[in-house]
C-alpha cells in the first residue's frame, strides 16, 4: 500500500509538445483511482511517469512522501498490467508468473508457493503447465495480472487490460479486477478511455483532456457534478443533452418552444448578475422524464423521432416543437413503447439540471 | 421489391458447410437484422443474397421471383461492408454519387437532382461537410460512413448491410446508428443488416435472426429475442451485463422438484415449469441442466425477500451511473444482480437473493460458460 502525490507534473516532448501539462492530484491508499480521457488525453503518459517508464520534464512524483523522480522502474516496487504487455511464448504459465520473484533472486520453493497463491486468486490453477498460446485472450489476461501481482507491489498500474474481451469475460474481469484490490487492499490506478469502465471499477475518477486534469471526483461527483462541458458529455452515455435556455430569476430558467416557455426551478441560487441571460441547459437522458399528456409538472412538448429498444430500457429521440427542433434523447424504461410522431412531454427535476455559460456550469 | 424469401439454402465451402439448410422470408419494409459470432456464416448469407456467391443448393427469391441464375447486377441490391474500398482518387461527392452515374442505371439524374441526393443522404450520416475531401483526409469513421452513404444514395430493391459501422467508436456508433435507423423509416427500403453487436440489433431491427454455425437459433423481434431467449446460446448473445447461466440438477424433495446449483443453492420451481425442465434434465447425460435469468431479475436485499430466497456472500461490487452489479462467485460460474440504486453492501456480506420467477428459464446445456 503507498500513496501517490502528483504534484505539478509536465511531460514536454521536444519541439514543445506539451503531452501533460501542470498535472496535480492524489491517490489515497488502498484507493481504486481510474484514470479517463479520449486517447491522446495524457492519461497513458501520466501512467508512464508513474511507472518510471518516462522521464518527468517538470514537477514531482511522491510515493509514500519519498520523492520517486530518479528511482527506477524497478526501484519503485509497481505492477504493470498493459494490453500490449505479452507473456513470454515460450515459458509456461507458471514459469510466466514466476519470472518476476526469480528474477529478484527469490527461491524455487518461495516462488511456487507465491505463484500457487496467485493462481489460486485469478483462477488458473489448472492451466498453470500450460503455454501462452494455447490460451484463451481471457486467461492469457489473468495470467498477465498474476504475473503483476505476484509480487505484492505498493502500487497496481493498469493500462485498458480488459477493453477488448466479450461480455462475460469482461464482466467476469471486472468482478476479479475489483474483488483482487478490496482483497489485498490494492493501491490501484487504472487508465482507460472507456468511461463505462472507469465508472464500474473506481473510488475516484480523474477526467483528462488535452494534457489537462479536467475533474477528479468520485463517480457520483463526476456524474452530478461535471466541472465543465466536456466532463459532462464524456461521461454518461447516450451523452447529455443540451438545449438552449434563459435564466428567468435567481432559481428558474426557462427554455422556448411554440407553445410559449416552459419555466423549470433549479435547487441552486445562480448569480443575480446572470438574470436574464441566454444559456444552455443540460439534463442526461436518464434523467429525463417522457410521459404521454402534460401533467402537474412543468414540461417541454416534442415529437417522437425515433426509438431504439437496448433491452431494460428504450433511448428514445424526441425533437423538441423549437425553431431548431433540438433533438433530446431520453432514456426510459421499456413498459411503454412511445410511438414515432407521437406527441409527448418532457419533464425534468430541480436537482438533475445542469446550467452551462459555454464551457462553464453556473451552478455547483 | 415486397421480400426476400431464402428457401432449404445451404452453402458448402469445399467439404465445410457453412449455411445448412436455410429458410427464412424477409418482410416488406422491415429493418431485419442478422446476428451471430464471428464465422457463424453471416456474410456468407449477404452474398448469396447479393449474387456475389453461389447457392450449393436450395433457392433464392426476390418477391416470387426466383434469382438463383441471375447476377449480382441483375439483382439490383446495394450493398456496404465493413471494409470501405473508397475510390481514392475521388472526392467524397465523387464516391458517393458514384453509383448514380454507373453506366447500367437507365436514366440520367440531372446534376442539382444528384446534389440533392448526396446531400440529403450525407446530411443523414453527418458527413456533408466533407464531401469535397479526398478519402486520404478522412478517419476510419469517417470512411465507413462515406462508405454507407455510397450504398444508400441509390434508389434500389434492397440494401445489404455488412457491419457498415463496426469500424466506428461508441460514441460515433451510436449517432449513425440513431442516422440509419431513421434513413431506413424514411426509404422504407428492405434492409438486411448483419451485425456482431447486439445492441444495433436491438436498436435499429424489426426483427433479428440469431445464427449459429450456419442455422438459426431464434427468429423474432428484439423484445422477444431479449426477454424470452430461445437457447442458451441466444440468451449468452445477448444483454450486459450477461445473462446469467447457472448448471445444476433437479431434485425432489417431500414431493417439490427443486433446481439444485451443487453445494450453492436449491429453488423450487413453478408448476408449469417442471414439466419442460424435467424432459430438459432426462435428455442430459449427467441429468444436468441450465438455469438462466437475467441480472435485472434478481432481487437482493438485506432482509429475505420471499419463501424461495437463498443467502450467498457478495463476491464484488461495481457500479453503474445509476445502479449497482453484484457478482456471486458458484462453483463453477459468476452470477450477477443488476439492481438500481447504489445500495450499501460491502464484500463478502452474506446478502439474501431472490430469482423472478416468470423470468426464470430452464435450457440444455449447449454452450461452454468459463469463470
Amino acid at each position: 500500500m503507498s500513496r501517490v502525490d502528483i504534484n505539478g507534473v509536465w511531460k514536454i516532448y521536444e519541439g514543445d509538445v506539451e503531452a501533460v501539462q501542470d498535472l496535480n492530484f492524489f491517490i489515497e491508499s488502498g484507493e481504486f483511482l481510474a484514470v479517463l480521457g479520449p486517447s491522446g488525453c495524457g492519461k497513458s503518459t501520466t501512467l508512464r511517469m508513474i511507472a518510471g517508464l518516462e522521464d518527468i520534464t517538470k514537477g514531482e512524483i511522491r510515493f509514500d512522501g519519498k520523492v520517486v523522480n530518479d528511482l527506477s522502474p524497478s526501484e519503485r516496487n509497481l505492477a504493470l498490467a498493459f494490453e500490449s504487455y505479452a507473456l513470454y511464448a515460450r515459458l509456461t504459465v507458471h514459469e510466466n508468473i514466476a519470472f518476476p520473484l526469480r528474477a529478484k533472486g527469490m527461491s524455487k520453493a518461495e516462488a511456487d508457493k507465491k505463484v500457487q497463491w496467485i493462481a489460486k486468486i485469478l483462477n488458473v490453477t489448472d492451466i498453470l503447465k500450460k503455454k501462452p498460446g494455447s490460451l484463451s485472450g481471457g486467461h492469457q489476461q489473468r495470467v498477465n495480472l498474476c504475473r503483476a501481482l505476484v509480487r505484492q507491489p505498493n502500487i497496481t498500474l493498469l493500462d485498458e487490460p480488459i477493453s477488448h474481451m466479450d461480455v462475460r469475460v469482461r464482466a467476469n474481469m471486472r468482478a476479479r479486477i475489483r474483488r483482487l484490490h478490496d482483497e489485498l487492499k490494492l493501491t490501484t490506478i487504472y487508465v482507460t478511455h472507456d468511461q463505462e469502465e472507469a465508472v464500474a471499477l473506481a473510488d475516484r475518477v480523474a477526467v483528462m483532456n488535452h494534457a489537462k486534469l479536467q475533474q477528479i471526483g468520485t463517480v457520483d461527483e463526476i456524474w452530478n457534478h461535471p466541472a465543465n462541458k466536456f466532463v459532462a458529455t464524456f461521461v454518461g452515455e447516450p451523452e447529455m443533452n443540451f438545449m438552449q435556455g434563459r435564466i428567468e430569476g435567481r432559481e428558474e430558467v426557462s427554455i422556448s418552444t411554440k407553445d410559449g416557455k416552459s419555466t423549470f426551478r433549479l435547487d441552486k441560487e445562480v448569480d443575480a448578475k446572470s438574470v436574464g441571460s441566454e444559456i444552455t441547459v443540460g439534463v442526461r437522458p436518464q434523467q429525463l422524464q417522457i410521459s404521454r399528456s402534460r401533467g402537474e409538472k412543468e414540461a417541454l412538448p416534442g415529437v417522437v423521432d425515433l426509438t431504439q429498444f437496448q433491452g431494460e430500457a428504450v433511448i428514445v429521440t424526441v425533437l423538441l416543437d423549437d425553431s431548431e427542433k433540438t433533438e433530446v434523447k431520453a432514456v426510459i424504461e421499456t413498459d411503454w413503447m412511445p410511438q414515432i410522431g407521437e406527441k409527448v412531454w418532457l419533464e425534468m427535476t430541480p436537482e438533475n439540471i445542469h446550467l452551462f455559460d459555454g464551457e462553464i456550469p453556473i451552478l455547483r | 421489391m415486397a421480400g426476400v424469401r431464402l428457401e432449404s439454402v445451404t452453402k458448402k465451402y469445399g467439404q465445410k458447410l457453412a449455411i445448412d439448410n436455410l429458410s427464412f422470408e424477409y418482410r416488406e419494409g422491415e429493418f431485419f437484422s442478422i446476428i451471430g459470432p464471428a464465422g457463424a456464416g453471416k456474410s456468407t448469407i449477404l452474398k448469396m443474397i447479393a449474387g456475389i456467391e453461389p447457392v450449393t443448393s436450395g433457392k433464392i427469391y426476390f418477391d416470387d421471383y426466383e434469382v438463383n441464375a441471375l447476377s449480382a447486377r441483375e439483382r439490383n441490391v446495394a450493398m456496404a461492408f465493413e471494409t470501405y474500398n473508397l475510390y481514392s482518387h475521388m472526392s467524397v461527392y465523387e464516391n458517393i454519387s458514384f453509383p448514380l452515374r454507373a453506366p447500367e442505371r437507365h436514366e440520367k439524374l440531372s446534376r442539382d437532382e444528384e446534389r440533392r441526393r448526396v446531400e440529403e443522404v450525407a446530411d443523414f450520416l453527418g458527413i456533408r461537410r466533407l464531401l469535397d475531401r479526398k478519402p486520404v483526409q478522412l478517419s476510419g469513421g469517417e470512411k465507413q460512413r462515406v462508405s454507407l452513404a455510397r450504398a444508400m444514395v441509390r434508389q434500389c430493391e434492397c440494401f445489404l448491410l455488412d457491419e457498415p459501422i463496426a469500424h466506428l467508436d461508441a460514441r460515433l456508433k451510436f449517432s449513425t446508428q440513431t442516422a440509419l435507423k431513421r434513413l431506413s423509416v424514411k426509404l422504407g427500403t428492405a434492409i438486411i443488416y448483419v451485425t456482431h453487436d447486439y445492441r444495433e440489433a436491438l436498436g435499429l431491427s424489426d426483427r433479428i435472426a440469431v445464427l449459429r454455425k450456419g442455422r438459426f437459433e431464434q427468429i423474432g423481434t428484439p423484445q422477444e429475442i431479449y426477454n424470452q431467449p430461445a437457447t442458451d446460446f441466444v440468451a449468452n448473445f445477448i444483454g450486459d451485463p450477461p445473462f446469467n447461466l447457472i448448471d445444476g440438477t433437479l431434485v425432489n424433495k417431500n414431493g417439490v422438484t427443486l433446481f439444485q446449483s451443487g453445494n450453492d443453492f436449491t429453488i423450487p420451481l413453478q408448476e408449469k415449469a417442471i414439466e419442460p425442465a424435467q424432459r430438459i434434465a432426462d435428455g442430459d447425460q449427467n441429468g444436468e441442466i441450465r438455469l438462466g435469468i437475467r441480472p435485472s431479475r434478481v432481487k437482493v436485499g438485506k432482509e429475505r425477500i420471499s419463501d424461495h430466497s437463498f443467502q450467498l456472500p457478495i463476491y464484488a461490487i461495481v457500479r453503474r451511473p445509476e445502479g449497482t452489479v453484484i457478482t456471486f462467485e458458484l462453483e463453477n460460474s459468476f452470477f450477477r444482480a443488476s439492481v438500481k440504486g447504489v445500495e450499501r453492501y460491502g464484500m463478502s456480506e452474506k446478502v439474501w437473493l431472490d430469482f423472478d420467477q416468470e423470468y426464470t428459464f430452464f435450457f440444455k446445456k449447449t454452450i461452454k460458460i468459463s469463470k
